[in-house]
């Protein structure tokens, strides 16, 4: 049955796909600006999936780490000048670094500890982005940063980026899909299943931890790049804590552990202030509300209610 | 010693007892409930609203508003136990940790829609009054927030160790169902603890009014040098709340004269990271047999 139902959730995703590919067409301008943020959102939440959803680690740093990808590259495309399509992966690989240096001495811790450590690394980037004024350029941010240009082709417009962003996605899905069903991906589960029994098996514990987390980091540097280049700007706020809680909510209200749950959900949430605007002030009340709700009666996410559906469907069938 | 170090020693104090009482607030509820509750901050704003509107929108004498923020703050932790506790209980740490996250979220709005987002000033009943300690004009207030926070904590400390009932609340939270099968209202303590939470943010928020404006997004600050304090005295030590807290407090005051006050938030939190990999079970340690 499993085989199954991957070849069923790899139809429709593969579809979704290439439906994504003409959306642009009906869509308009501030529209596509949204469905750009979701898309650089879902992969970065696709990064979170495997340090909490596989490793379940919970991290409350992911926007200080998209951060780190979006500055990395300000600074290098800026201040160097160096094209984007090598400071987006100087970005990457920077950010990754990052992630390492931190994440060694950090996930040895568990839990609540985990999840303070991670905060404080998420409030302390903002607060070095915030006064290092001569680098990072302060609340001012750092602007100018040129948008992505390709052998003559321009991708400046929304439109445009939309394609950059909708390959990025695909790849990144890709990658993640391969990596879950790699020895690295079975051993992060592992670890988030039982901890003592996989260390009992020789496997390197703390090791698999990093690599989740140098994963989860490079997806988030990925997509802050990405976002620096479609803004042209960067400023310390898109990179404060309650981005890093919105990621995490994400990944929970698509499903945690599933990688089309992760897109689900980045898409659903950042659409989500746009179906609520007639909501006002009242909006995020109701948004805190619909998560606790989600918490409590799906605790797998709205991708469970599909299967669930599909189940149903599947036995009616029969 | 000049005057200005003692000016910093004792608002470092003052601020670092606040950090104390919600640090214990924080304790309070991890120890007797097992829930991590992100929404302490929040709890603190609230407690710091309602005296906005008992004291100031509403005109009470202090004497009144104060206890009546109080008696608002003991029922807002019985609708926090009914709405947010007695659903997530016993779910998985990280499900707790994201819904008391997303609980502080609804509160900070709706209290942005109640009480605007324009700060408010709450009065100190010492006024602007300043008292000569070794030559240096102290702020009454200051004084009157360690005053009032070592008592709080004084009572609290005889609550728990001296009263049958704060027996019985040790009871439940060294083993839950041990206490339920030994005949005690596990779920009236549950409440009881929660009405404890309120009422040590209630106060924490009342005391801080005077000093920083009451801002609709206090709690989150507030929260993490709470945070950083009970990490750095110890996660579930009552003494370690309240050391953990001065230290934070002092070093913050003493970072942004002496160091950098841009960068004061960040030396704080370097040494709750610091102490999170060396030692993780900060000055006083953790019980063994701790829930992980």
């Amino acid at each position: 049955m499993k085989p199954q139902r991957n070849r069923l959730a790899l139809a429709a995703a593969t579809l979704a796909f290439v439906l994504a590919l003409v959306l642009p067409a009906f869509v308009s301008g501030y529209g596509i600006r949204i469905l750009n943020l979701a898309l650089i959102s879902a992969i970065a939440v696709i990064g979170l999936n495997f340090a909490f959803g596989y490793a379940g680690l919970i991290t409350l740093a992911q926007a200080g780490f998209v951060g780190c990808g979006a500055y990395l590259t300000a600074i290098l495309s800026t201040a160097l000048g160096l094209p984007p399509w090598l400071s987006i992966p100087a970005a990457v690989v920077g950010t990754t670094l990052i992630s390492v240096t931190i994440g060694l001495p950090m996930l040895r811790l568990k839990g609540h500890y985990l999840a303070l450590a991670t905060l404080g690394f998420n409030v302390s980037f903002v607060i070095v982005a915030t006064n290092w004024k001569s680098v990072m350029g302060g609340t001012d941010g750092i602007s100018g940063i040129p948008s992505l240009t390709l052998a003559g082709w321009s991708a400046a417009t929304d439109h445009r980026y939309y394609y950059v962003l909708w390959l990025a996605l695909a790849a990144a899905t890709w990658i993640a899909w391969r990596i879950r069903y790699s020895h690295i991906g079975l051993a992060m589960i592992a670890v988030r299943d039982d901890e003592i029994a996989t260390g009992a098996a020789s496997v390197g514990v703390t090791r698999i931890k990093v690599q989740a987390f140098a994963l989860s980091a490079a997806y988030a540097g990925l997509a802050g790049a990405l976002f620096a280049h479609m803004t042209n700007f960067v400023a310390p706020d898109d990179f404060a804590l309650s981005h890093s809680i919105i990621y995490l909510a994400m990944l929970i209200i698509g499903g945690e552990g599933s990688i089309l749950g992760a897109i689900a959900g980045a898409v659903i949430v950042t659409f989500m202030p746009e179906l609520m605007r007639d909501l006002g002030q009242a909006y995020m009340i109701v948004f805190g509300g619909l998560m606790l709700l989600i918490l409590i009666f799906l605790p797998k996410g709205l991708l469970s209610l599909a299967g669930m559906v599909g189940r149903r469907l599947r036995i009616a069938g029969r | 010693m000049s005057q200005q170090l003692i000016q910093l020693i004792v608002s470092g104090l003052a601020v670092g007892s606040v950090y104390a009482l919600v640090g214990l607030a924080f304790i309070m509820v991890n120890e007797a409930t097992g829930v991590v509750n992100f929404a302490t901050g929040q709890m603190v704003a609230i407690g710091c609203f309602l005296a906005v509107t008992t004291g100031i929108q509403l005109e009470l004498p202090l004497v009144a508003a104060y206890p009546a923020a109080l008696a608002a703050m003991a029922l807002f932790g019985i609708v926090f136990y009914a709405v947010v506790f007695r659903p997530l209980q016993d779910r998985p740490v990280v499900t707790v940790i994201i819904g008391t996250v997303m609980i502080g979220i609804v509160i900070q709005n709706a209290a942005l829609i109640t009480w605007g987002s324009v700060p408010f000033r709450p009065r100190s009943p010492f006024g602007r009054q300043v008292v000569d300690v070794f030559g240096a004009s102290i702020s009454a207030h200051a004084l009157f927030v360690i005053a009032v926070a070592f008592l709080m904590i004084g009572l609290l400390y005889v609550f728990i160790y001296k009263t049958a009932i704060g027996a019985r609340m040790r009871a439940v939270a060294q083993d839950r169902d041990a206490a339920r099968l030994m005949g005690i209202g596990v779920d009236r303590m549950f409440v009881l603890t929660w009405v404890i939470a309120g009422l040590l943010t209630g106060t924490a928020g009342i005391l801080v009014g005077p000093m920083w404006f009451a801002d609709v997004n206090m709690g989150d600050p507030i929260a993490l040098k709470a945070f950083a304090a009970i990490i750095i005295g110890g996660f579930s030590s009552v003494p370690g709340a309240i050391v953990g807290g001065i230290l934070v407090g002092l070093s913050e005051m003493l970072g942004a004269a002496y160091i950098s006050s841009a960068y004061k938030d960040g030396l704080v939190f370097l040494v709750m990271i610091l102490f999170l990999l060396v030692r993780p079970q900060g000055i006083f340690g953790e019980r063994i047999g701790q829930r992980a």
